[in-house]
């Protein structure tokens, strides 16, 4: 058994037009053993980026503490907010610190960038980014997320639009990995604010 | 020649000196993807047909969906050799069965006959992953799905191969509803043929294994049609 | 007759000058020593009966089979050396279970049929390819009734069937779908009687058959048969009836409808 599996769980991110969405199961397990159905794997770096850490929980909680540590001296040293194509480079070198003993985590992130554009990024635990122009996903459901986002996703989605195809593929896929599910949370981001929804999947 | 502590001229240890282990292992996986939808009074079956071994292609045409004679077809993906001799295998023993019984099987029958020839070979299994399709006794579609030891189900709608994690869940959306507040129906054929060929496009976006062409078979009461499409080759 | 026969009806794997196996014709004449048993097929489902010669008052009459069940869907009636029938019957019941195991599906009554006359004719030396089951034939004839997607079905199988020179212009034979064979033949009746009285019975029964028969009809008619060519009188103990239908297979008739069916006879 992979530690990148050992809790399992599923991230994706996609841009639609002038906005841009991240989604997250909410299972925090053991292998097949479920503990809880509200575990936080997306998390707010400003009102326009969020990331999610998709892999190892214990990583998971310790990267989103060191990017918000990073991200805070940020603000206090530039004194301005933090554009994701930066944020971007900062999850990256974080990672690549840890090169030969690196955090089991593969993250992905969402935001809008200073004209208003989607943005969005995923990389590799050792922090290898891409900058795709539909979507990114992470997590134990990657194939399935693959699957239905190659099939749902079109350009130009508007924020609602953007939501529903969010979450159809990553509740269907989800519903395929038996270490991910037990419920969603999406959030789309749009120029004047940012959409928050949990969703009650299957709980089983 | 690096020193060696533990110098061997048996054959048995290799230079560490822990034991050498000679395992055989006959299988392989030809990669590629096959689909199967019922309807109400059809049965698609479809696959790639892409052939590949590693990161080399062997080759862009071999089928892997089957016409069988009894008028079902079998979708197979895994190894292709195996596949290959598991069809002769059944073709057979349809003809058998219609020399004895004088008459063709049946779907439901050449399912669970199915299910016996793959688990005679339980410890040694045919490595292939079957769809059957056909039309049951009723004239309603039916896609029974199959391990490569035998266990099978009928469903309505099954992928299975290289690329079956990629399809499953977007099938049990489409054709299954599932986190549609709408019931769940048999598709028309027409929407079937569509699903399928949105589902072998993105498969061969996402999967090396799945490309080159598409084959749909549409099986009716009438006798069975088939279909190719191009899908991306690279 | 038997000057002739000598030196010939010594083995079954040798044939006489004229081209006849006497150890097969003597089997004949086993079942010919065999209880009474008639059949008779009717569009609702088919009937079985069979005379059971209840030799003396201590005698527990309900111990007596002649008629089992081979599957849900098909049963038999036998008449002749029970014994030898028994090794038929399991065979029969094995390649029904087979075939729904292997098929999920009810086995056709022609099928098990078949398959009990290749049985029959794995006698004497084996052969290769086949094991011998028995040193001689089988001293048995079988009536075997079922139901499958053709409808209810009467086959009739005797190891020593010569149709042509006993039973062919006797019976009110529908269809001789295959004949001819000497050995292990089977052939499809619409009523058929075999057994010590057959030969009376199937006279009746050439001019009492007809094809609208009802399974009520059917039964009355099998035990008027059997009544006429029996030694003792008909009771309910020394006959015994089954029916096989759609809605409830093979089925053998408890006392109650057996009664009431002997009854109306009178």
């Amino acid at each position: 058994m992979s530690i990148m599996s050992y809790n399992g769980g599923a991230i994706v991110a996609m841009k639609g037009k002038n906005c841009v969405a991240i989604a997250s199961d909410r299972r925090f397990g053991v292998q097949a053993l479920t503990l809880t159905h509200d575990f936080q794997k997306v998390f707010e770096i400003n009102d326009k980026i969020y990331i999610g850490l998709g892999g190892l929980a214990t990583d998971v909680q310790t990267l989103s503490e060191t990017f918000r540590y990073r991200v805070n001296m940020y603000n206090l040293k530039e004194e301005r907010e933090i554009q994701p194509k930066t944020f971007a480079h900062l999850v990256s070198s974080t990672l690549y610190e840890k090169r030969f003993g690196p955090y089991y985590c593969e993250p992905v992130i969402a935001g809008l960038e200073k004209d208003g554009s989607p943005f969005i990024c995923s990389t590799d635990l050792i922090g290898c980014t891409t900058f795709p122009n539909d979507f990114v996903v992470t997590g134990t459901a990657e194939q399935q997320l693959y699957g239905m986002c190659e099939s749902l996703w079109e350009p130009n989605l508007e924020p609602e639009d953007l939501f529903e195809i969010i979450s159809q593929a990553l509740l269907n896929a989800v519903d395929r990995d038996a270490v991910s599910g037990w419920g969603a949370i999406v959030h789309v981001i749009t120029e004047d604010k940012v959409i928050t929804r949990t969703l009650r999947g299957r709980m089983d | 020649m690096p020193y060696d502590p533990h110098p061997n001229h048996e054959g048995f240890l290799n230079s560490v000196g822990s034991p050498i282990q000679h395992r055989f292992n006959p299988h392989t996986d030809n990669g590629g993807t096959t689909l199967a939808i019922a309807g109400k009074d059809f049965c698609l079956v479809a696959g790639d047909t892409r052939q590949s071994e590693g990161y080399s292609i062997n080759t862009r045409y071999a089928p892997k969906v089957h016409e069988l004679s009894n008028g079902s077809v079998l979708a197979t993906s895994g190894m292709y050799a195996d596949s290959v001799n598991l069809v002769l295998n059944i073709e057979t023993r349809l003809e058998w069965y219609k020399h004895k019984h004088n008459k063709t099987m049946s779907a439901t029958a050449s399912a669970q006959m199915l299910m016996t020839v793959l688990y005679q070979k339980r410890f040694f299994p045919y490595y292939v992953f079957n769809i059957l399709g056909g039309v049951d006794e009723k004239g309603e579609g039916c896609v029974f799905s199959y391990d490569p030891v035998g266990c099978y189900r009928r469903e309505t709608y099954q992928a299975h191969g290289s690329s079956a994690a990629l399809i499953q869940p977007f099938l049990d959306n489409q054709c299954g509803a599932k986190h549609q507040n709408i019931k769940e129906e048999l598709l028309t054929l027409d929407q079937a043929m569509k699903i399928t060929k949105d589902a072998f496009a993105s498969a061969t976006e996402r999967d090396i294994y799945t490309g080159d062409y598409l084959e749909i078979f549409v099986i009716k009461k009438s006798g069975v049609t088939k279909h190719k499409f191009d899908l991306k080759k690279d | 007759m038997f000057l002739t026969r000598s030196e010939y009806d010594r083995g079954v794997n040798t044939f006489s000058p004229e081209g006849r196996l006497f150890q097969v014709e003597y089997a004949l004449e086993a079942i010919k020593l065999g209880s009474t048993t008639v059949g008779i097929q009717s569009s609702h489902g088919v009937v079985l009966a069979v005379e059971k010669r209840v030799t003396s008052t201590l005698m527990e009459a309900s111990s007596v089979e002649k008629l089992v069940q081979i599957d849900k869907h098909l049963g038999c009636a036998m008449s002749g050396l029970v014994a030898d029938a028994r090794t038929m019957i399991d065979h029969a019941r094995i390649e029904a279970q087979n075939h729904w195991f292997t098929y999920d599906e009810n086995v056709k009554v022609e099928s098990v049929t078949q398959s009990i006359c290749e049985l029959a004719l794995r006698f004497g030396e084996s052969a290769d390819g086949g094991e011998a089951k028995m040193s001689r034939p089988f001293g048995i004839a079988l009536l075997i009734a079922g139901v499958d997607e053709n409808g209810p079905q009467l086959y009739v199988f005797s190891e020593t069937y010569n149709l042509n020179r006993f039973f062919y212009h006797k019976v009110s034979c529908r269809s001789v779908s295959i004949e001819g064979f000497f050995l292990g033949t089977y052939t499809q009746y619409d009523a058929k009687a075999i057994g010590s009285g057959s030969e009376g019975a199937q006279t009746e029964l050439q001019e009492q058959y007809h094809k609208s028969l009802t399974l009520k009809e059917a039964q009355s008619l099998a035990l008027k048969v059997l009544k006429q060519v029996m030694e003792e009188k008909l009771n309910v103990s020394n006959v015994q009836v089954a029916t096989v239908t759609v809605q409830d297979g093979f089925r053998i008739l408890n006392e109650a409808e057996l009664a009431e069916t002997v009854n109306s006879l009178a």
